[in-house]
């Protein structure tokens, strides 16, 4: 593995807290027996990590006011955890929490809370068929635990916020949460990352490993709204006991490299995820998702979705893989991905796959690769909407979709402006739509 | 509905697998430069051929076995394969069918491939090929009246070789994959068929390939130029003895489609699949590919019910505007028999078109992958792609896969992709039963019903056969 | 004809019917009414062994033989014949095809050679026009993308062209408008003859009113808890079935 991560790691190793250390110090050992993965790596076929390879200073800890950055966050009346950087912000972020919820950062953890940590981290996550997730490990020194405890009904959603602002050099951090929601709880989490536009390249590696046991109803949403020069690599593994649900929704505005996992891992009979997400790259931008359902048990359901809309000179990948192990028979599951090119120099490579070793399953997928539809678009003109609106408006159409399936009415409300403007410079293009 | 009663339903007979006994001269297992020259000097090529071989064979050896396909078997010594084998009787080459040894007549009789012209099926010419080499070609000269060719490859290197310089490798080049490469090497026999410009084939061209001699391998090579305006319909059928080991078949097609020029080529693939513990059985790892030029079309229909191991991608390039490819499958698996198979799609042209539909029947223990591609070049103004694939399963210890790869970098292409997968259920087959229908039967018909739009695109006669062919492959899956 | 006699069965470890006893004479016609979830349609398919459908108890004979030892397909030969209430879809199958192989079957079952095609396509083309099925029906697939209608109406056809010595009709008037009610009554009618026998099995009154049975009876806890004439229908019509379960508890 070439040393272009070595400041990261050689930073986590003498600051990680002592029970982490061994975490770090086997991470390493892996990451550095890898390769990095390159174009004949079937996973990475269509995304190369060449932007990757740059000497990365350590994400320091900057004081700065959120209007400064010209950032803002959803009104969504949450529990609000937020890093810069990589470094938690005290005075960001707001402490209360209800009952029945426990929220630690790993660098905090007392030695009852990181012998419970432990117990569940780097579990859920399979390393050796994610190469990043090895670097994680390595480069971890702080990291948030969020316990539900059993039965728990969370009225407000948990909001983790991960910003990513200037520095004077190309730098990296590493995000990290677990998720373990007890039986019958449920509760709603919003991992949200944003950047500051920035020129010089941050690289963030993250992951998040959810546990959703035996009942529970676990809501989450995972914003990636760096743009620019703001890399990721990462994802999200999570696992579901009987009868859990997990609703994940995934969304990326595209910045020079994005890579995203989404591992859902079928563990219990009952069990059933929606998975839904969105993806709009331009300008230069490159954005892949892999995601996995992994039916290993009977009796589940899942239900996917993924719209991408590709403009410029960006381009997309989707994969989307459903596995039926042997015997997990009457499985359900559904995938369906939809894409727009919008520009001569877009480009879209999907895999909707299904790999089945059981018969009494019912399973599809479909994938579509298209422009803007030709007679809507006229249709939108001969009542007198002009081409560019009608060209947003369709857009937004297209994804509206998924984002409608958005549960949370004050992030849905965040979003729609958001994503709208995204199909136009012009404020005014969208005004129908926000 | 029982496992027992569809076991019983699936399990019948290879019907081809007899060993015809014929006195054959087989080189001995191996390869090295010296067999690619002995089997050129065999054939009395001209030097080109020779080096055209040797550069492949070359190429071959720095090559590696790919292994990104799904299916696991052996690791192939490739020096235990006899690269050459031919009846004795051929050894002066016939001059007609009435020289062609009786025995080898038999064969085909038994297959249902009466040789005789006098007996064979109205409007089919066929060309036979027995272990490495073609043993007759049928109707030679009343094709050569409407200026088609339609003769062994071999005989083509000295009666054409221009046009096999200039096309043989043109579409599948021999770095193209390990097995290619190997064929360009080794390949003793295959078809050539040449129609001119304009003219419309006035009969249904056909091939059968039957491999006999043991531990030998099977590398035909096939190549079909179509003029200018052109059309021309082709099926091929492949059959094997039932034989404990592993026997390797490793095919090149090269299609040319000039403008305005269609092809039309069915396979009806039946090389003996191994027994139901998966002993025996061919490793049928084949490159097709056809390059459409303007408003061409190649239309690709294979019914692969054989083979214990099949990697197989009928692939359409396809060049010129408005050209068209299809390819309509159906595989079939049973017991341990493996498939990855599918196709690829590659849009150059303007507006050029391309319809996939696959079916996928897996039974017993087996294991059916589709693998696809469907590429739509920045060029490819206006293209379309449609897909639809589908998979059957029948009992629980089966598996069906699909891996579509998708790549568009042109935005007024438009590309369509559904797969389904679903099983033969209880309910159906209590419906059919009800009205009075077995088991088998039930299966069968469903089965069919499933393949039928990919059927309803294979010559009238080859359709009614390769049903047939289905219900005898499924025999012992039902339960 | 039809002899049952203290009939058990359970389907999923439940037991349904729960000692059932019925006898229907040649050219009868019967009708078998119940609330919801009383057996009515377990009835039907355990005369046609549905797999899964387990017997627990009790004999079911048929023109002198014991069924219950048989498998679907014999039932069928002999002529049981079972309209269903939600006829299963089977693409690509067309109904043709499916028609011609079950009547072929049946034919051979009797003694009979095949029908020659253009003998077949008289006879299905009589019988779609007695159904008032437009002859497209022949061509698509086994039910495929029809309407509920269609398929109640497909299911009296290919009664029609297998001629059986019993038609178990699983609710075959439900979900059915007027119109297509009296298309499938006049095609029973007209199929009714001194040997064949049919078991109606229904909901309502309502096609009472279009087919007269020769007796009525209800079914309630697996049990048939009455038997009368039509006038039965009637007054079930007007009460309900509360009042007879009430009385059978």
């Amino acid at each position: 593995m070439p040393n272009f991560m070595e400041l990261a790691l050689d930073y986590a190793q003498s600051n990680a807290p002592v029970w982490l250390q061994p975490t770090v110090s086997e991470g390493r050992q892996l990451w550095e027996k890898q390769a990095l993965p390159t174009r004949k790596t079937e996973a990475w076929k269509y995304t190369g990590v060449h932007n990757l390879r740059q000497p990365y200073a350590v994400g320091e800890s900057t004081a700065v006011a959120l209007k400064d950055l010209s950032l803002s966050l959803p009104d969504l009346d949450a529990h609000r955890v937020v890093f810069i950087n990589g470094h938690y912000r005290a005075e960001l972020s707001s402490d209360e929490l209800p009952q029945g919820v426990e929220l630690v950062r790993f660098a905090q953890a007392t030695a009852e809370q990181s012998a419970e940590i432990a117990k569940y981290l780097g579990t859920i996550v399979s390393k050796h068929d994610h190469v990043f997730a090895s670097l994680n490990d390595a480069s971890l020194t702080d990291g948030v635990f969020l316990s539900v405890a059993p039965g728990v009904v969370v009225d407000k959603p948990i909001q983790l916020v991960w910003i990513t602002a200037s520095q004077t050099a190309a730098f990296t951090t590493t995000q990290r949460l677990l998720v373990v929601a007890g039986a019958n709880s449920s509760a709603t989490v919003v991992e949200h990352f944003a950047g500051v536009r920035g020129e010089q390249a941050a690289f963030t590696n993250g992951m998040t490993e959810l546990l959703v046991q035996a009942g529970a109803t676990l809501e989450h949403y995972r914003l990636h709204l760096e743009e620019g020069a703001a890399m990721h690599v990462g994802g999200v593994h999570a696992r579901l006991l009987a009868n859990a649900t997990l609703n994940s929704f995934h969304l990326a505005l595209g910045s020079v490299l994005k890579r995203i996992d989404v591992v859902v891992d079928f563990q219990g009979a009952g069990a059933h995820c929606e998975l839904n997400g969105v993806y709009l790259p331009r300008g230069e931008e490159h954005i892949d998702y892999h995601t996995c359902l992994e039916h290993a048990v009977p009796h589940c359901t899942s239900s996917e979705t993924f719209r991408g809309i590709v403009g410029d000179s960006a381009s997309a990948v989707f994969n989307g893989r459903i596995h039926i192990h042997r015997d997990a028979q009457k499985t359900r599951a559904e995938l369906s991905n939809k894409n727009l090119l919008t520009s001569t120099r877009a480009e879209v490579n999907t895999k909707p796959e299904l790999e089945i070793y059981a018969d009494d399953v019912l399973c599809a997928h479909g994938a579509t690769v298209a422009q803007l539809d030709e007679t809507a678009l006229h249709y939108l003109r001969t009542r007198g909407v002009s081409k560019a609106e009608a060209e947003v408006m369709l857009n937004f159409g297209f994804i509206n979709e998924v984002v409608d399936g958005v549960r949370l009415d004050t992030l849905r409300a965040y979003l729609r402006p958001l994503l709208a403007h995204r199909f136009s410079r012009d404020p005014h293009l969208a005004r129908h739509l926000a | 509905m029982s496992q027992e009663t569809i076991d019983k339903a699936i399990d019948k007979e290879y019907a081809a697998g007899f060993v015809s006994d014929i006195e054959s001269e087989t080189l001995p297992p191996g390869l090295d430069e010296d067999v690619v020259r002995f089997i050129s000097a065999k054939k009395g090529e001209p030097e080109w051929m020779l080096e055209w071989r040797l550069e492949a064979y070359r190429t071959w050896r720095e090559m590696e076995e790919p292994e990104w396909a799904h299916v696991h078997y052996p690791e192939i010594d490739f020096e235990e394969v006899s690269y050459y084998s031919s009846p004795k009787s051929m050894e002066d080459g016939p001059k007609s069918l009435d020289e062609v040894d009786p025995e080898l007549l038999a064969t085909y009789e038994k297959l249902g491939i009466p040789l005789h012209e006098q007996e064979m099926l109205a409007g089919v010419a066929v060309d036979a090929v027995f272990d490495s080499v073609s043993v007759a070609t049928t109707f030679r000269s009343k094709l050569a009246e409407a200026g088609v060719i339609f003769c062994p490859i071999s005989e083509a290197v000295h009666e054409y070789p221009e046009l096999i310089k200039k096309y043989m490798g043109s579409v599948v080049p021999r770095r193209d994959n390990y097995y290619a490469a190997l064929n360009s090497a080794v390949f003793s026999d295959g078809s050539f068929v040449f129609i001119p410009k304009g003219v419309r084939c006035p009969m249904e061209l056909s091939t059968y390939f039957r491999i006999n001699e043991a531990k030998t391998g099977q590398f035909e090579r096939t190549l079909i130029i179509a003029e200018e305006g052109s059309h021309v319909s082709y099926l091929e059928g492949c059959t094997a003895p039932m034989r404990d080991e592993n026997q390797l078949h490793a095919a090149v097609v090269e299609l040319v489609a000039m403008d305005d020029a269609e092809i039309k080529y069915s396979t009806v693939q039946n090389w003996y699949p191994g027994d139901a513990e998966g002993r025996g059985g061919i490793y049928n790892f084949v490159t097709k590919r056809g390059v459409a030029h303007r408003n061409a079309k190649i239309s690709w229909t294979q019914v692969e019910t054989g083979s214990a191991v099949t990697w197989k991608y009928p692939s359409c390039i396809l060049r010129g505007d408005n050209s068209v490819g299809e390819f309509y499958s159906v595989a079939l698996t049973n017991n341990l028999q493996q498939a990855d198979t599918g196709t690829k799609m590659i849009h150059l042209g303007k507006n050029t078109r391309s319809t996939i539909i696959s079916k996928g029947i897996s039974a017993g223990k087996s294991s059916n992958a589709y693998r696809g591609l469907v590429r739509m070049s920045p060029k490819a103004q206006g293209a379309r792609n449609y897909t639809q694939c589908d998979s059957l399963l029948i009992g629980d210890r089966c598996a069906a896969h699909t891996f579509p790869y998708i790549e568009s970098r042109n935005p007024s292409a438009v590309i369509e992709h559904e797969a389904t997968t679903s099983k033969v259920s209880d309910d159906q087959l209590y419906l059919c039963q009800q009205r009075g229908l077995d088991a088998e039967k039930a299966v069968s018909m469903i089965v069919n019903g499933f393949c039928k739009e990919v059927f309803k695109e294979l010559p009238m006669e080859f359709a009614v056969e390769a049903g047939k062919l289905l219900e005898v492959s499924l025999e012992g899956s039902v339960g | 004809m039809l002899k049952i006699e203290n009939l058990h069965a359970s389907v999923e470890g439940k037991d349904i019917l729960k000692g059932l006893t019925l006898t229907v004479g040649a050219g009868e016609v019967h009708a078998i009414m119940g609330p919801n979830g009383s057996g009515k349609s377990t009835l039907g398919h355990v005369l046609a062994g549905r797999p899964g459908y387990t017997v627990t108890a009790g004999t079911v004979e048929f023109l002198g033989q014991n069924v219950l030892e048989m498998e679907t397909e014999e039932r069928a030969h002999l002529g049981i014949f079972l309209a269903f209430q939600y006829p299963v879809e089977i693409p690509g199958v067309s109904n043709m095809e499916f028609l011609k192989a079950s009547v072929d079957t049946m034919r051979e079952q009797r003694g009979l050679t095949p029908l020659d095609a253009v003998s077949f396509m008289k006879q299905a083309r009589e019988a779609c026009a007695a159904v008032d099925l437009e002859l497209d029906f022949l061509k698509r697939g086994v039910n495929e993308g029809f309407s509920g209608g269609e398929k109640k109406r497909n299911e009296l056809m290919q009664m029609m062209l297998l001629e059986p010595r019993l038609a178990v009709m699983d609710e075959t008037d439900s979900g059915l408008d007027i119109d297509a009610l009296q298309v499938v009554a006049q095609g029973v009618n007209t199929m009714r003859a001194a040997d064949r026998s049919f078991i109606l099995v229904t909901h309502y009154q309502r096609l009472l009113e279009y087919i007269e049975p020769d007796f009525v009876h209800v079914l309630a806890g697996g049990r048939i808890v009455r038997s009368g004439d039509k006038s039965l229908a009637l007054e079930l019509e007007e009460k309900g079935y509360a009042w007879l379960e009430d009385e059978v508890a």
